[in-house]
């Protein structure tokens, strides 16, 4: 016990004393950090420029030759109305620079539905200011027969929809659902992402910084690579709690200065919903999946003679992993489909894919439970497969170990 | 010297096999080593050397035989009381130099702070005191030599077994290397040799074993094995034991 408390004490503190950990755990969100500045800021400078030129939007002439153009929808736009005849004249002034724009609403409008605009300058905010004015213009002037502005808005603008799911008979939490589970699908990313390689990173720096021989003297392989596996579960909660209190942090302080965040299908963190079974198959997919693929980067490292065959090797791993998101759509709504079935057993995808449809909510209880099962044993197959490779290859140091030389007695 | 053959055998070897995929690497191998001896391993490369040195550690499960330490198979709850120094060593070369021998320590079953005190006096012994928190990839080959032989020595091993340990080493590090041995051989440490060198068989060693091709071909003490090829020399007999096509073990 105490040699294992030895393995893990070391393999974590060398992984998190590295200064390379802290500068991707800290240039991550910083990049983040900075781009949303941009954004923010790119968009508040836009919106001001938008606000400018549709204040300057006076210098617009509107001709109506369709007939469909309401005189009061102009003027309350503080424009008037052109006759047709003055289009000519108007869109030589257009030219020269005398007017900002002219729109001229043509007989043909009900039957081709277009309209001409002029503009003096190709900037693009004008464009969009224009155009957006003058289908205003057009569409309110349409709808100007229902009456009331609140029906003229309703029907210009449409409503949304307030989504009541039941569920066993009950009102459920809708997209709200999907949020915990999803947790433990950006979890597996960040473990993924972060803190998977490391298995492979440790166990082939003692491959070739060749400690290995005399690590193998004291401790068993067993201890070692369970002493690694742990190891890698701690740096991993060291780094999600890392980018928990960071967000934590960002998220008061945006808050303090006033700021909403409004997520997107609605969702309402306070309204997350909290199944125990959902969490509970999440949570297992997620540690069942990490130590299969940890299991599989210790084999691949063990297994291979350097650090770089074995990064190649790895690719694999790491495409099976992302592989589900070019099915995204079928895994959600088409779970029937042989290929998302094929996908929710297939041992490389199986814990994205469990992860996603778990989310979503169309993983069966049966269907869960047998996907975990088979995970499960997947699981233990790869921890052998890792134990065998280990034993076979961690003294190897100048060829691969053959896939047929680890089943082999 | 060497004056305990009537003592019990510290490393007892009996009828040891080790076949790998289907290579046969050793054969019917028996050798006693006892506590206080230099033993010579010897043989060329690829002769199983070091194969038999990883079966008696644990590393590689024996095919066939007894490979005890202490009279019993050795496993890593007991390991502390083997030093290793193998041919393919190395540290981690990230981490600090005291931080890699406290760890080794306590895999070999030491506290903290019992590693951490053996650590910081071998490294004023060798002159590395100042290197003590600098990390092990900016020392000099030698210096990083120095360390691994520190780990290996570390919790006074009762058997420690060098593998090529003077390879690369200057002669300056190589006299200290061949004091310490020195020294634990007077503490009564036994201590397995393996080496190419055949003066350092002749200045250290009272035992010697030549393997080839997995078997042993030469056996005894060293002027008994002397005696036996009718040689004054140890190179001599071992080139003389590799030019022949076979030759049955002599066995004094």
């Amino acid at each position: 016990m105490s040699k294992l408390r030895s393995v893990i004490r070391h393999e974590y503190l060398t992984i998190v004393k590295q200064p390379s950990f802290w500068i991707v755990m800290i240039a991550i969100p910083l990049a983040i950090a900075v781009v949303g500045l941009f954004v923010y800021f790119g968009n508040q400078s836009s919106e001001d420029h938008i606000k400018e030129v549709t204040d300057n939007l006076r210098n617009v002439s509107i001709v109506d030759e369709s007939g469909l153009i309401n005189k009061d929808v102009v003027a309350a736009s503080g424009l008037t109305l052109s006759p047709g005849r003055d289009t000519t004249t108007l869109r030589e002034q257009v030219r020269t620079g005398e007017k900002d724009a002219l729109v001229v609403f043509p007989t043909t409008l009900k039957q081709e539905r277009k309209y001409a605009i002029y503009l003096s300058s190709n900037d693009l905010t004008q464009i969009g200011s224009v155009t957006s004015l003058a289908n205003s213009l057009l569409k309110t002037s349409l709808f100007l027969p229902l009456g009331s502005p609140e029906i003229i808005t309703l029907a210009q603008v449409g409503a949304s929809g307030d989504v009541t799911v039941f569920k066993d008979g009950a009102p459920s939490g809708g997209f709200n659902d999907y949020i915990a589970p999803g947790i433990f699908l950006i979890l597996f990313y960040i473990i993924f992402a972060f803190s998977i390689s490391f298995m492979l990173t440790s166990v082939s720096e003692e491959k070739e910084n060749r400690s290995m021989e005399m690590v193998l003297t004291y401790v068993k392989p067993r201890t070692l690579i369970v002493g690694k596996l742990l190891a890698v579960t701690f740096v991993t909660i060291t780094q999600v709690a890392f980018f928990g209190a960071l967000a934590l942090i960002a998220l008061l302080i945006f808050k303090q200065f006033g700021g909403e965040i409004a997520l997107p299908l609605g969702l309402d963190l306070t309204k997350m919903t909290l199944d125990p079974m959902v969490i509970f198959l999440s949570a297992s997919y997620l540690i069942v999946g990490f130590l299969m693929f940890a299991g599989l980067m210790t084999a691949t490292a063990a297994a291979a003679p350097s650090a770089k065959e074995a990064n190649n090797f790895s690719s694999v791993f790491f495409i099976g992993a992302f592989l589900p998101f070019y099915f995204i759509t079928m895994l959600a709504t088409d779970p029937e489909n042989p290929i998302v079935q094929f996908l929710t057993f297939f041992p490389l995808t199986a814990p994205v894919v469990t992860l996603v449809r778990n989310t979503v909510g169309n993983l069966g209880m049966l269907e869960g439970w047998l996907a975990l099962i088979t995970m499960t044993l997947f699981m233990f197959a790869s921890i052998w497969i890792a134990v065998r490779a280990f034993k076979l290859g961690a003294l190897e140091f100048s060829q691969t170990i053959k896939l047929s030389k680890l089943f082999k007695k | 010297m060497y004056t305990t053959y009537m003592k019990k055998p510290l490393v007892h070897i009996q009828n040891f096999g080790l076949t790998i995929g289907d290579k046969q690497i050793v054969k019917e191998l028996d050798f006693d080593v006892f506590p206080g001896e230099v033993f010579a391993l010897l043989g060329s490369n690829g002769s199983g050397k070091t194969s038999t040195i990883r079966s008696l550690l644990g590393i590689y499960q024996p095919t066939a035989g007894t490979l005890h330490i202490n009279g019993a198979p050795l496993t890593p709850e007991v390991a502390s009381m083997v030093g290793y120094l193998p041919e393919e060593r190395g540290l981690y070369t990230r981490s600090k130099v005291l931080d890699t021998m406290v760890y080794f320590g306590e895999l070999k079953g030491m506290t903290r702070e019992a590693a951490r005190e053996f650590s910081l006096d071998f490294l004023k012994r060798v002159e590395l005191e100042d290197k003590a928190t600098v990390k092990v990839k900016k020392l000099s080959g030698g210096q990083q030599q120095k360390i691994q032989l520190g780990v290996a020595i570390m919790g006074d091993p009762k058997l420690l077994i060098l593998d090529e340990p003077t390879k690369g080493l200057d002669p300056v590090n190589r006299r200290l290397l061949l004091d310490i041995v020195d020294e634990l051989q007077q503490k009564g440490t036994a201590v397995i040799y393996i080496t190419h060198l055949m003066e350092e068989v002749e200045r250290l060693a009272d035992r010697l074993l030549i393997l080839k091709d997995g078997k042993a071909r030469a056996y005894g003490t060293v002027a008994a094995v002397k005696k036996e090829f009718k040689s004054s020399s140890i190179e001599d007999i071992f080139v003389k034991i590799y030019k022949e096509k076979s030759h049955e073990v002599s066995h004094v």
